[in-house]
């Protein structure tokens, strides 16, 4: 039947174009780009529908398009920040893109995390390695509007001391009052001059036993970090409906269509990619 | 009485279509492969074969389709829009299996985000089809709910006579009643009988399938190792599929100008979802067949409540190591009953 045929729409593989204005080296191979849209159009797009959690495609045309989170605050929507490890065709590209140079981007896309749900409680932020940028964006939105949350603890490690990403961050959050910040290294992985802690996440984030009492936390981190800090969450009290995460699969249309992000029946792209651990105990393990 | 189209008059059809302005595509035998192509006259098409090799998919979903053409310059990038040709077609002697497989992909195309490239294409063409009367024992449009005379996705119907001499015909939709008021002086009154559609027996039981699919614990189950074990994953299956949509895409050029493609991509291959990092969640073939058929009979329809199957059975028949749906989902029926 011809009645469910829908209308048309513009090209929705078309990307914005965006110009680098700053980047950041934040460890080795990772690095932050900071992005201004070139259309006001595609500015105004953005700053109606932008919130924490969502990611976007990032591309340089002729080699394509790579898909990530974008790591700003919905509280600052001028211009987008990204944060990634150069490993690929893509990420290459953009890793020697410089500044004045125009990539693509597109998105917003995906869901978000409800930070308004989080108002009036505490906030426990866990993150590992090259997972801090999806943490940061949630952590800067909270941050910007601190008076609306409880307390707020930031549990974070990496593989080594040069590894840890946003040193300039880390050493903000760590000399504000209204932040504690539990800084880890895996062990091998710490420096002569190391203060904080040695150990694995899920280790350290036991040893500081953040209260569940209205908590809510938020993780991400490698597969296997994730797999063992939720079974810690679980020793500590917290309840999985109170634990966040979110996921990232291989993405090539990012809107529902290329057919390649689902964990079981769920499209990473339009149902996630924020999603619950209880919502991710209930997807197939194996898809994962 | 009901009207008909005498096969003689197909040549005038093909001859009015085209001054009309459209573009006539048929079932046709090419020198290795059978395919819908376009046809010059009545002699291009041929009815006699029970379907083509490869879907009707590929005239709404190309295997590569230019999305953007792209120009950079010292300071600005310059995006220009590739759209879809501006092309009215009639495809003359659709199976019912490809049109139902072109509206389950309708759901998905128009879920959320529009996809122009297949919704403008959609909308310029009329869909024809012609009743099957006879099948082969891969055709399993009955398993699916739907028949060899099914009218979904297409706007006009055609029952062969027994007599052989043309066609019922039945408009379905205001598109195909249009199409065919450009031929309706060559449409006659007729007590000719339309011959029996075919046969076609039901392979599985599709409701015992969904259950065992639905029922997690399968998930895990070794059947999915068992049945995939001869699959050497090459995607002919995915690709010869009518509701098969997964794609990649992929810029061809250089650093100053190229074009943006949409590429067919399959479930089968492990590149498919492999991450950068070289982790991979469907890493066995095992884990990307499980993964095709949960999709089409679990998740698709858990979406959008139909199945991404028409039962064509091009999976099996086509299948170089002779495995596919029916025989998985026959399996499948054994289990759960």
């Amino acid at each position: 039947m011809t009645e469910n045929i829908q209308n048309t729409q513009p090209n929705i593989y078309k990307p914005a174009i965006t110009k680098i204005v700053a980047r950041h080296d934040e460890a080795p191979g990772v690095r932050t780009l900071k992005l201004e849209f070139q259309n006001p159009a595609d500015q105004e797009e953005f700053k109606k529908t932008f919130r924490t959690g969502m990611f976007g495609l990032y591309g340089v045309y002729g080699e394509g398009e790579s898909t990530f989170c974008v790591a700003s605050p919905e509280t600052r929507k001028d211009y987008i920040e990204c944060t990634f490890r150069q490993s690929g065709r893509v990420t290459s590209a953009l890793a020697n893109a410089d500044i004045g140079d125009l990539i693509t981007f597109r998105g917003p896309y995906g869901n978000r995390f409800p930070i308004e749900e989080f108002y009036g409680k505490n906030l426990l932020f866990i993150s590992g390695g090259i997972a801090l940028p999806p943490t940061r964006s949630v952590i800067w939105s909270c941050l910007d509007q601190r008076e609306k949350f409880g307390k707020v603890t930031i549990v974070y490690g990496a593989r080594t001391v040069a590894d840890l990403v946003y040193k300039h961050e880390l050493e903000e959050w760590q000399q504000r009052e209204d932040v504690e910040l539990v800084l880890t290294v895996d062990p091998g992985g710490e420096s002569p001059d190391w203060k904080h802690k040695v150990g694995f996440v899920p280790t350290v984030l036991e040893e500081a036993a953040p209260s569940p009492d209205n908590c809510i936390a938020v993780i991400c981190g490698p597969p296997i970090m994730i797999k063992f800090t939720l079974i810690s969450l679980k020793k500590l009290g917290f309840d999985e409906k109170n634990v966040y995460t979110t996921l990232e699969n291989r993405m090539k249309c990012g809107v529902g269509k290329c057919g390649r992000c689902n964990v079981g029946s769920i499209y990473v792209c339009k149902e996630g990619p924020v999603f619950t651990a209880a919502e991710v105990s209930r997807m197939p393990a194996a898809d994962l | 009485m009901t009207r008909i189209l005498l096969s003689d008059k197909l040549d005038n059809c093909v001859e009015r279509w085209r001054s009309a302005g459209m573009t006539v595509i048929g079932p046709v035998q090419g020198e290795s492969i059978s395919r819908y192509a376009v046809v010059e006259n009545g002699a291009g098409f041929d009815f006699g074969m029970i379907l083509p090799d490869r879907s009707v998919k590929e005239l709404f979903f190309p295997q590569t389709e230019p999305m953007l053409r792209y120009t950079i310059k010292k300071s600005e990038i310059d995006t220009a829009d590739f759209p879809p040709p501006q092309e009215k077609r009639i495809i003359f002697g659709a199976r019912a299996c490809d049109a139902s497989g072109l509206a389950i992909d309708d759901s998905l195309f128009g879920w959320d985000y529009k996809d122009d490239f297949w919704f403008h294409r959609r909308n310029e063409s009329v869909i024809v089809t012609i009743a099957c009367t006879k099948a082969d024992d891969f055709c399993m449009c009955t398993s699916l709910d739907l028949a060899p005379d099914s009218t979904k996705g297409c706007d006009v119907l055609l029952r062969p006579l027994e007599n052989n001499r043309g066609w019922q015909v039945e408009e379905i939709t205001d598109r195909g009643r249009e199409a065919f008021a450009v031929i309706a002086d060559l449409l006659q009154e007729s007590s000719d009988q339309a011959a029996p559609t075919a046969v076609v027996t039901e392979k599985f039981n599709l409701d015992a399938c969904v259950t065992w699919l639905q029922n997690p614990e399968n998930f895990d189950s070794k059947f999915w190792k068992e049945i995939s074990m001869r699959c050497i994953g090459c995607a002919s299956c995915t690709y010869l599929c009518p509701t098969c949509h997964c794609f990649d895409i992929q810029d061809e050029g250089d650093t100053y100008s190229g074009i943006r493609r949409k590429n067919w991509d399959s479930c089968s291959f492990a590149l498919f979802t492999m991450h950068t990092s070289g982790h991979n969640p469907r890493s066995t073939q095992s884990a990307r067949w499980r993964q095709r058929i949960m999709h089409k009979f679990n998740y698709f329809p858990g979406k959008f409540s139909v199945n991404s199957c028409s039962g064509c059975g091009r999976c099996s028949r086509q299948c170089p190591v002779d495995m596919g749906i029916t025989e998985t989902l026959q399996e499948i029926s054994k289990l759960q009953s």
